[in-house]
């Protein structure tokens, strides 16, 4: 027999998934063991959990910076690769104007192409294979993920059905 | 507290219950019921009889017309000198003025937390994306040669020539091509939690439809906060990315040295008029989906079209104020051209659509929208805003084929009479219809966890004997 579990809590409402958090981190279940997922943002901090991690600025910001790169490249390089240069009027051979829409555009495409794809990494979209899930989320339940020592299941379920959930457990993975 | 007073804050509280979404909570799950009821509703004879119609123009107006206008050539359309710039062009400038609406009310009301945002997000943003779409046809169809279109992107051709990034025409390019697809990814990515709440109800082809779509969406803290962060960065970078993309079409005409065009002021009043048509655009969409969807007088309400309807008013002054200050130092300069130019407009032929213009696009929707009970009247409101885009395509045109009719070398002086070009235009027209109504049927048109999440943050607190509203910073 393992000796792990995985449970799901299921709750109504916030507070009492709030509640739950606590009372499972006071029972020995790691932070790292627990998932909540909701049908609406929850913040970290009203779930009292740690802030969460995510790399999307990051990615954001390097996409921004290979689009000026671009940018840099079409503005700056290009015109030099004409076998016939291209004299506009009286402008410069790499007038300052239009290089810089040349570069904002490409700098500002850069770096929301690489947000959305920056959700996509993070999140590890597009995932298909059967996962821990309840349809009801949608429906506005709070469900709280855990796993905890086989031995402590009946203690938790019974603290956890104090704090009001409508139910305790096992949680299995299925598909979307 | 006495009866009469208990009483007295009941029926207030009713009041602004009755009044506004926000404090007005329905369980989520009855809430997903309604959206999905509304999109899964069997469509009527009627939805068919205008779909029906609908395609019939797009394929007759639309792709047939623009098959004769490839075999045939450019001579089919109005097009020749003085005005190689006609219709297309207007439709062009036209239908990206619409596509700013869905930025304006998603990004800018986002940035600034404007609460009555919330149930229309989705359908302002499904405008950007199909009115884009209208935009890039128009451009292709006065391209002519279309299936050259891939000369324009930014690699040399066999003769080592790269298109000219000195040329505002290539400027639009890059503009409109990241202004597209930002729009459309901005589109998608509040819709993902939607689509796996479709995910959730639907059996059939269409689980499997909403289960791609979804991506695997189960709503997990790392899930939200990645979508958190990267909304707020599509929501502020795509501000400047809107007003760059009409900033760069008015280059494409105060670029250059024509009367009537070489103007200082033609970024920020070619923005503004995009707004103004935009959001008149909007208004009436939104009144459509309230009139012939069910359910979604529940989540839009006379507040939604108050709110618009005072932005439009707004925007209607700020355009006045611009369109003024263009007129006045055009007018004051004394240029020879530009005062035959603008006697035109006033005593030419075209006249009549001068006067239209600031008809529809002033004298309309300041003397209805000033009032607040009109407002708030969905099939008013809705009628000044086709008013608007009727004034604000008069606009258009007038600075298109009109201005051009006019230049330097009278000898040359011929009005511009549309030929193909029309049932094309009305093509694109009936295709962004044709669009949002398959669109009503395959994507949740309200973004209901949006929706939601203004509920939680709204209750009422009192202060002193009065009850009042309060908003709770959740995002």
């Amino acid at each position: 027999m393992a000796e792990k579990v995985d449970l799901l809590a299921v709750f109504p409402d916030l507070e009492p998934a709030a509640n739950a958090v606590e009372r499972l981190r006071a029972l020995g279940v790691h932070d790292d063991r627990m998932n909540v997922i909701s049908g609406v943002p929850v913040t970290e901090a009203m779930l009292g959990r740690a802030p969460q991690w995510t790399n999307v600025p990051r990615i954001a910001m390097g996409g921004a910076i290979l689009g000026f790169g671009v940018g840099v490249f079409l503005a700056y390089i290009a015109p030099f690769l004409y076998p016939y240069p291209i004299q506009v009027s009286t402008q410069g051979f790499v007038p300052g104007p239009p290089t810089a829409v040349v570069l904002f555009e490409m700098t500002m495409l850069g770096m929301l192409l690489s947000t959305f794809l920056g959700v996509f990494l993070e999140s590890f979209f597009p995932n298909y294979r059967p996962m821990k899930y309840l349809p009801e989320i949608s429906d506005g339940k709070i469900v709280v993920f855990f796993e905890c020592a086989y031995a402590e299941e009946n203690k938790i379920t019974d603290a956890l059905k104090k704090l009001g959930a409508e139910s305790v457990r096992p949680a299995e993975a299925q598909p979307l | 507290m006495s009866d009469k007073q208990h009483h007295a804050e009941h029926s207030h509280e009713e009041h602004l219950r009755e009044k506004h979404l926000m404090l007005d909570p329905l369980p989520r799950g009855k809430m997903n019921e309604m959206v999905m009821e509304a999109m899964l509703a069997k469509p009527t004879w009627k939805w068919w009889l205008v779909f029906s119609i609908l395609a019939a123009i797009v394929a007759y107006g639309l792709f047939y017309k623009w098959g004769i206008l490839i075999m045939k050539g450019q001579g089919e359309a109005g097009v020749m000198r003085p005005d190689y710039w006609g219709i297309f062009l207007v439709n062009t400038v036209f239908w990206i003025g619409i596509s700013h609406a869905g930025t304006f009310i998603s990004a800018i009301l986002r940035v600034f937390k404007a609460e009555f945002r919330r149930p229309f997000t989705r359908a302002a943003e499904l405008m950007t994306t199909f009115g884009l779409v209208q935009a890039g046809f128009s451009v292709f169809m006065h391209m002519g040669r279309v299936w050259l279109a891939y000369w324009l992107f930014p690699y040399p051709n066999q003769r080592m020539m790269w298109p000219n990034l000195h040329s505002p025409l290539t400027w639009d390019l890059l503009a409109i091509t990241t202004y597209l697809l930002s729009s459309t990814m901005y589109l998608f990515l509040p819709l993902i939690p939607d689509l796996a709440m479709a995910r959730d109800r639907s059996t059939g082809w269409r689980k499997n439809f909403y289960k791609i779509l979804a991506l695997g969406f189960r709503g997990t803290e790392g899930e939200w906060t990645h979508l958190r962060h990267a909304m707020n960065i599509f929501a502020f970078a795509i501000i400047p990315v809107m007003f760059s993309v009409h900033t760069i079409v008015s280059w494409d005409f105060a670029a250059a040295t024509r009367p009537g065009w070489n103007s200082t002021i033609f970024g920020p009043y070619f923005v503004i008029g995009a707004l103004h048509s935009g959001m008149g655009a909007a208004i009436a969409v939104l009144a459509v989906i309230r009139g012939t969807m069910k359910n979604m007088s529940y989540f839009i309400r006379g507040e939604h079209f108050d709110a618009v309807g005072k932005l439009m008013l707004i925007i209607s002054m700020g355009w006045a104020y611009f369109f003024f200050n263009d007129y006045m130092v055009q007018w004051y300069g004394g240029d020879k051209w530009t005062q035959q130019l603008l006697h035109f407009h006033e005593a030419g032929p075209m006249g009549w659509m001068w006067f239209a213009m600031l008809v529809c696009n002033i004298v309309v929707p300041w003397a209805i929208l000033w009032n607040p009970k009109w407002r708030a009247t969905p099939w008013l409101v809705a009628t000044v805003g086709l008013i608007i885009n009727v004034g604000m395509w008069f606009e258009r045109y007038i600075i298109i084929p009109v201005s051009v009719t006019i230049n330097r070398m009278p000898f040359t002086w011929k009005l511009y009479k549309p030929g193909i070009e029309v049932p094309m235009s009305i093509g694109t027209v009936a295709l962004f219809i044709l669009l949002y109504m398959i669109a009503s049927k395959l994507i949740p048109l309200i973004p209901v966890w949006e929706v939601q999440e203004g509920q939680m943050a709204h209750e009422f607190k009192k202060f002193g004997r009065e009850t009042v509203v309060t908003v709770s910073e959740l995002e």
